[in-house]
């Protein structure tokens, strides 16, 4: 049976829109830098990043792309409070294939950033696991208050069904 | 050749950087979560990892992207903006794990005012693949 029914094609194009909650802020740009033990005084010492070329500390270049701050409401029954598209696939974990990011500028503590993501597409596959699994393309657009374009992650996820018997 | 601080107006291809490491401990799991606000317990709750037949906690595979990130912004210091990265998966790391970066100048080119560096960058553990990425910086005069 194929795992990619009509009620999940029906799915592609669909959007999902997160306006800005707040600033990102020097605190949550400092924290995401911590976890990481990236010392860098880029993205904590304005002074230093000034003599770089950037009008203030800056985020550290994926941040915007990694964090989920942009979520609203609360989080799941797992803890997952980020963008997900809660498809119909049933039976099946969800693990990452990869990710591909453009950035156009750094990100800096007052920005104030909203997010888009589109489903772009979904395709189902032969794995090597036997039997086929689903790919997942969702692409999120990253912009400040003015509408300025900051970054692109599109993401592709994989739907793999999981064994039985255990 | 590797070399800890890469100057791009004589960078070649081939050239190396600095080889680094990371241990995901829970700690870091928790630490990385509660950083990008990713509090799903696929990170930290190895009964639930049990449940999804897993070996254990899985480490968020969107750090290696900051991993990648980091490795350039090191070697080739603050003024380089990470303008292009893109990797792909090829295997779940656990809880406990070690992974080593390693990247290598794949393309330079010199703008009029920038210099354009295209690296490819691995992760592995225990010399297997976890991740690769192709990553473009860019550097101004």
């Amino acid at each position: 049976m194929s795992l990619l029914t009509d009620e999940l094609k029906a799915w592609i194009g669909r959007e999902a829109v997160y306006p800005a909650q707040e600033e990102i802020g020097r605190a949550s740009i400092r924290y995401f830098a911590l976890a990481l033990g990236d010392d860098n005084p880029l993205y904590r010492d304005d002074d230093y990043a000034r003599q770089a070329g950037f009008p203030a500390l800056v985020a550290p270049p994926t941040m915007i792309v990694e964090s989920c701050q942009y979520a609203v409401g609360p989080p799941d029954d797992h803890g997952y409070i980020g963008h997900a598209w809660d498809l119909p696939v049933e039976g099946c974990r969800m693990i990452r294939a990869g990710n591909s990011y453009e950035f156009f500028r750094a990100v800096l503590p007052s920005d104030r950033i909203s997010v888009v993501w589109t489903l772009e597409d979904i395709t189902e596959r032969a794995s090597s696991r036997g039997g086929t699994q689903l790919f997942v393309t969702s692409v999120a657009r990253y912009r400040d208050d003015s509408g300025e374009l900051l970054a692109i992650n599109r993401e592709t996820l994989v739907y793999q069904p999981l064994a039985t018997g255990r | 050749m590797t070399t800890s601080r890469v100057d791009t107006a004589i960078a070649q291809p081939g050239q190396s950087l600095a080889t680094g490491h990371k241990t995901f401990s829970i700690v870091d799991l928790v630490l990385y979560g509660a950083a990008t606000w990713d509090w799903h317990r696929l990170h930290y709750d190895s009964e639930f990892t049990d449940r999804m037949q897993l070996p254990g906690p899985v480490v968020d595979g969107q750090i290696y992207g900051a991993l990648f990130a980091r490795q350039v912004v090191d070697a080739f210091g603050p003024t380089a903006f990470v303008r292009k990265l893109e990797f792909r998966m090829r295997a779940m790391v656990f809880a406990g794990e070690t992974v080593q970066i390693d990247g290598v100048v794949h393309e330079v080119r010199h703008d009029p005012d920038a210099d354009i560096v295209v690296l490819d960058q691995t992760l592995t553990r225990n010399g297997r693949p976890v991740a690769d990425a192709r990553t473009e910086i860019r550097v101004p005069r």
